[in-house]
């Protein structure tokens, strides 16, 4: 089901959703739940992510691992692709293997995610390099997506039945979309992509036929690069816990006795030097430009082996949160130049 | 239930092996079995302390209990150590894959083990020694630091009386008059061995610098690398391929592991490092 709301229209039905709690976010980018739905005072759609990533909302920073909560029924709002494809990431590894972890099935089925396009693409911005785009379609893992006609009128498109009931339920009186607005929503879509090109010609060409996870495979070996481009880090995990993609977590075990069992997860970070040591000392990746270069490994070589898709979604938020002002772009590009191969544009 | 909250078993009996190694045998509280396959590893947790990985040294036939042996080496083992019988752990699992053992049938099959690496070894040994007819023949070589650090001396002599199982043992050191057998790296056994190379497995488990020289050694003796069987070790936490802990390439060692051909780890870098 489609329908075609301005935006006007949009903030009232959103004020008057009583059976969520409501997350959404405002101009500063940051993540606020709401209670009363009347308390929302403004949809910022055109922002781009926030700056936290949704992780936090299904794989938490701390969690109980020995016991239930009750869960509340959650309504995500505005997630973009980028952070879409992160949270496939984390399907993968919860629920999508043998074991499957309960408490983020149960977070993640209490949800309603409710995606937008994103058409203010930032300068840190590069989904589209790794496999992405600004725009979300059926399949990528949101329950309805928001995109723009212009910006105050909105096409609402249901992909799942559970977003096929909350439009029906909340949007029924409102019109369906002409083929007008499509032809106008694709290219706002156009442009937006291609804004992400621009901001990205000088790093690298986009990445068509996975070259990427091909010559990434084969830089494990050039360590003098690893070192160079790993001297700014700072080991501070900013990038780990900011990005909506990185699973790692650390299980910490508290119990009283064995009849009162209670052991938490808190997130984890594959920077810091104690994450892969084992008992007696001894310390599998000793050095930072080891521990360094299996982030990207990770990222761009194994998970692309396990799920065929990158870890890396393109959020750009660890460029942004980098004290030493890593850019992955750029540590990439590096490797591919120091196999010989062609990058720039 | 949580996948990450671990059954109770009580210790019932503890062996001390070498001065710094134990044998626990535990039993579970609230069941009448743990079942596993061997090769397969648990999540034990000193409650209020921490969890670690091990691999049960016991026979996967024997159900009613189960026999972990473990090396006295960080902080949490340090106070597993102080445990009593008695008291009570608790067990998450069992997790991985296990030893091949069905594709064994038939070959000889060489087990090379260091130090406590014979833990899990021995479990593939009462899993072999069960059906001994169905092999070849089953070589053990084993190697320790000193005729002192050896685990499970006393069964030793019963597993010399098996027929179909040779047993040759090194020690890298030792005092003049306390050892009659070879002195030297667990390695240096494997060139006394006769084995019919094309006919053969090899399971190898021991601290990393020792699986390393073992696995040139035996690509050298020409062992293809889907006839050698590692078993790995990280420091695996949750044990079912989530937490990231125990990574290496894009296997989770936990998962996919921890029993490894060569031939799956022969193109990851520094496997052993």
């Amino acid at each position: 089901m489609e329908k075609i709301i301005n935006y006007s229209d949009l903030l009232s039905v959103f004020k008057n959703l009583n059976n969520f709690i409501i997350i959404y976010h405002n101009f500063d980018q940051i993540y606020k739940k709401i209670i009363n739905p009347q308390e929302i005072q403004n949809l910022a759609l055109l922002n781009i992510r926030c700056i936290h990533p949704p992780k936090l909302f299904f794989f938490k920073v701390k969690d109980i691992l020995t016991s239930f909560t009750s869960v509340e029924k959650i309504l995500l709002l505005d997630v973009k692709f980028c952070d879409l494809k992160a949270i496939r990431i984390l399907d993968n590894i919860f629920i999508g293997e043998e074991y499957v972890d309960e408490k983020y099935k149960i977070y993640k089925e209490n949800t309603l995610i409710i995606s937008s396009d994103c058409i203010n693409p930032q300068l840190s911005c590069f989904c589209s390099i790794v496999g992405g785009r600004p725009y979300v379609e059926k399949g990528d893992g949101s329950d309805l997506n928001i995109s723009f006609v212009d910006e105050n009128n909105l096409i609402l498109e249901a992909f799942t039945q559970k977003g096929e009931e909350f439009l029906k339920e909340n949007f029924n009186e409102f019109e369906e979309p002409t083929k007008n607005d499509y032809l106008k929503r694709n290219s706002v879509r156009v442009v937006s992509e291609r804004k992400i090109y621009e901001f990205n010609k000088e790093y690298i060409k986009e990445d068509k036929k996975n070259k990427h996870y091909l010559t990434l495979k084969n830089t494990y070996e050039l360590e003098s690069i690893w070192e160079k481009e790993s001297e700014k880090c700072v080991q501070c995990g900013g990038c780990n816990f900011i990005c909506p993609s990185c699973y790692c977590f650390l299980i910490r075990e508290a119990s009283k006795d064995y009849k009162d069992q209670h052991r938490d997860k808190v997130w984890d970070v594959c920077h810091f030097t104690g994450y892969s040591r084992v008992a007696g000392g001894a310390n599998p990746r000793k050095y930072k430009y080891q521990r360094f270069r299996n982030r990207y490994q990770c990222k761009f070589v194994y998970r692309y082996e396990n799920f065929n898709m990158y870890a890396c979604s393109g959020c750009g938020r660890c460029i942004e949160v980098c004290p030493g002002k890593i850019d992955m772009r750029k540590v990439i590009r590096s490797l591919v130049l120091a196999k010989g191969e062609e990058v720039l544009v | 239930m949580s996948i990450y909250k671990p059954q109770n078993f009580k210790i019932i009996k503890i062996i001390e092996e070498t001065p710094n190694i134990k044998t626990f045998t535990l039993k579970p509280l609230d069941s009448d079995k743990f079942s596993f396959k061997t090769g397969q590893f648990i999540e034990l947790t000193v409650y209020g302390v921490g969890e670690a990985p091990f691999t049960p040294s016991s026979s996967p036939y024997k159900t009613d209990t189960m026999d972990v042996t473990i090396m006295r080496v960080g902080r949490m083992t340090e106070f597993l150590h102080s445990m009593k019988e008695g008291e009570i752990v608790g067990i998450r699992g069992p997790y991985g894959k296990g030893y091949p053992v069905e594709s064994f049938v038939g070959k000889e099959v060489l087990i090379v083990g260091g130090g406590v690496g014979l833990a899990p070894l021995r479990s593939l040994l009462f899993t072999l020694i069960e059906k001994i007819s169905d092999f070849k023949k089953i070589v053990l070589c084993y190697g320790a630091r000193t005729p002192s650090d050896i685990v499970y001396k006393y069964l030793f002599p019963e597993w010399y009386k098996i027929k179909g199982l040779e047993i040759l043992r090194s020690v890298d050191r030792c005092q003049p008059g306390e050892w009659d057998e070879t002195v030297g790296v667990v390695t240096c056994l494997l060139d006394k061995i006769k084995i019919d190379v094309e006919n053969s497995v090899a399971v190898v488990c021991g601290p990393p610098i020792m699986m390393k020289f073992t696995t040139l050694k035996l690509i050298d003796m020409k062992f293809k690398p889907n006839q050698i069987y590692l078993s790995m070790e990280r420091n695996m936490s949750c044990g079912l391929g989530k937490c990231g802990h125990c990574q290496i390439g894009s296997y989770f060692i936990c998962k996919d592991g921890p029993v490894f051909s060569w031939e799956q780890l022969k193109d990851i870098p520094e496997p052993f490092e």
